[in-house]
């Protein structure tokens, strides 16, 4: 089979088993955090509520923008798969092995915001698009430090090509030599991924926000979508700071693998123990306290390789 | 893609695609009734323009104009909204004025645009492999000697932009502006909320 050919179910596979490990701990971490014991049926929770919210009535608001509603979730999704294209397993094994993989990476999470705000936006209701602003103010605040942390961690191996930036953590990882950036980037992925802490454009005092007109199979992609996303993110976190392939005894794809599920456990995790935080004090912290941080970061590879 | 991109008639029809998409969307602009659908539909032209470049074996070019335009349409769509005093860019409005001029400037770009497309002779020189080289050579060639001019500029306007921020941000230099920020007065004596330095 030609390669272009093997890519669509490869990344489908991986965004799938992402999405469905994700669901997993999910609910694995709610249990362990309520403090009781995980069981097995724990794993078949998500299956329920994902078959609940697919069997609900499909709901309409007044003149919602339909077109628009419907792109959104499947935009979101399309750009989850973008992010783990860039992905390395091997040595020069990543289905786009692009010299310029971690832009590309970076622009796929910023348009992020607009399925989201999209997602707000159409269903022509206050409360939602209320959500869809937030998810502006915060991604827009987040995203240049988001950026500047992987710039930092691309300086010393002197490419933008995913795979060269693992290959240049073979001695040292990036989280060791950059020590900056991954606490950074693990600020900012909740933000981009309006996750967790800051699931604010979909927050509880909202109503639900983003998704409080969505319903069905349209709120199921959505969410589907948004985990995905969390699944890219922590993938080329895994690669960009943890060293990707590289580790003992095992091969390097199942590296890759454990690595993006201890970066999905950790941003889990945060969403069962770290408090909602107000977008008005995220803007502040991100602005104030991350943008300098992240140059600090740069500044400080910048001179470490001089 | 990177096997995609060797083959010469999968790039034409790619680039015909993405070319024709990027019209349509471009003309989508005009034609829609919501200041926020009209910034996603130049965003979904830009992205197009970005792909073009891609093609063109400028893929830091391509995937940075995505990059940029992802975040500045955001911002635009937002800026839009505060400015023109229409709930959300909810309430239909048309996205043309000034009709017969318009027509007129855009038959006279298309025209010279056009033009310069048929008439100029371009070099047959397929670009190389390396996309690092042709960014590269690009920009030396796009600002050559001005380039240290350009890299100052970008400096200034970023701190200028730092600065419009924190001069705008709700903890100003008068106080918080929830507690009814004013300037001081320009005597000790004078109230602050009547007086000279009253807004």
């Amino acid at each position: 089979m030609p390669a272009w050919l093997a890519a669509p179910p490869t990344v489908a596979f991986a965004l799938a088993a992402g999405v469905v490990v994700a669901a997993c701990l999910d609910a694995a971490v709610g249990d362990v955090v309520a403090h009781r014991v995980p069981r097995w049926s724990s794993v078949v929770r998500p299956w329920r509520q994902a078959a609940v919210v697919a069997l609900q009535r499909r709901t309409s608001s007044e003149r919602p923008d339909r077109q628009a509603w419907a792109l959104a979730p499947a935009l979101l999704l399309g750009l989850a798969a973008v992010m783990l294209t860039v992905v390395p397993l091997a040595p020069g094994v990543a289905v786009a092995d692009v010299p310029h993989g971690i832009v590309l990476y970076g622009a796929a999470a910023a348009t992020v915001l607009i399925p989201a705000f999209l997602q707000g936006w159409s269903p022509n209701s206050a409360l939602a698009m209320i959500g869809g602003y937030r998810m502006f103010a915060q991604g827009l605040s987040s995203m240049i430090p988001f950026a500047l942390v992987l710039i930092a961690a691309a300086l010393p191996a002197q490419s933008l090509a995913v795979g060269e930036i693992v290959a240049s953590q073979q001695g040292l990882w990036n989280v060791v030599r950059t020590p900056l950036g991954l606490p950074v980037y693990l600020a900012t992925v909740p933000a981009l991924a309006f996750w967790g802490p800051l699931a604010t454009p979909a927050g509880r005092d909202l109503a639900g926000g983003i998704d409080l007109e969505a319903a069905g199979a349209q709120l199921l992609t959505w969410r589907v979508a948004q985990a995905g996303v969390l699944v890219g993110m922590s993938a080329v976190g895994a690669s960009v700071f943890l060293g990707g392939w590289a580790g003992p005894l095992l091969p390097g794809p199942v590296w890759v693998v454990l690595k993006t599920v201890a970066l999905l456990a950790a941003l889990v995790a945060m969403s069962h123990l770290v408090a909602r935080v107000r977008i008005e004090r995220f803007v502040v912290l991100a602005w104030v306290g991350l943008l300098p941080l992240a140059l600090l970061d740069v500044f400080l590879t910048g001179w470490w390789l001089l | 893609m990177v096997v995609a991109v060797s083959t010469s008639w999968v790039v034409d029809m790619a680039f015909a695609v993405f070319g024709m998409a990027a019209v349509l969307t471009g003309y989508r602009v005009f034609r829609t009734d919501s200041m926020v659908r009209a910034s996603f539909w130049l965003l979904a032209s830009f992205v197009n323009v970005g792909l073009i470049l891609v093609l063109l074996n400028a893929r830091f070019l391509g995937f940075s104009v995505v990059l940029m335009m992802a975040g500045e349409m955001s911002v635009m769509a937002i800026f839009m909204v505060m400015l023109m005093m229409n709930p959300a860019g909810l309430n239909p409005m048309t996205m043309v004025h000034q009709h017969r001029t318009s027509l007129a400037a855009g038959l006279l770009a298309f025209l010279a645009l056009a033009s310069v497309g048929v008439l100029v002779d371009f070099p047959d020189d397929p670009a190389r492999v390396e996309p690092a080289t042709v960014t590269a050579e690009l920009g030396a060639e796009e600002l050559g000697d001005s380039m240290l001019v350009f890299q100052t500029a970008g400096a200034t306007l970023l701190a200028t932009m730092i600065g419009s921020i924190a001069v705008t941000s709700r903890r100003g230099r008068y106080g918080d502006a929830e507690q009814g920020s004013v300037p001081p007065p320009l005597r000790p004596e004078a109230d602050p909320a009547d007086g000279e330095g009253a807004a």
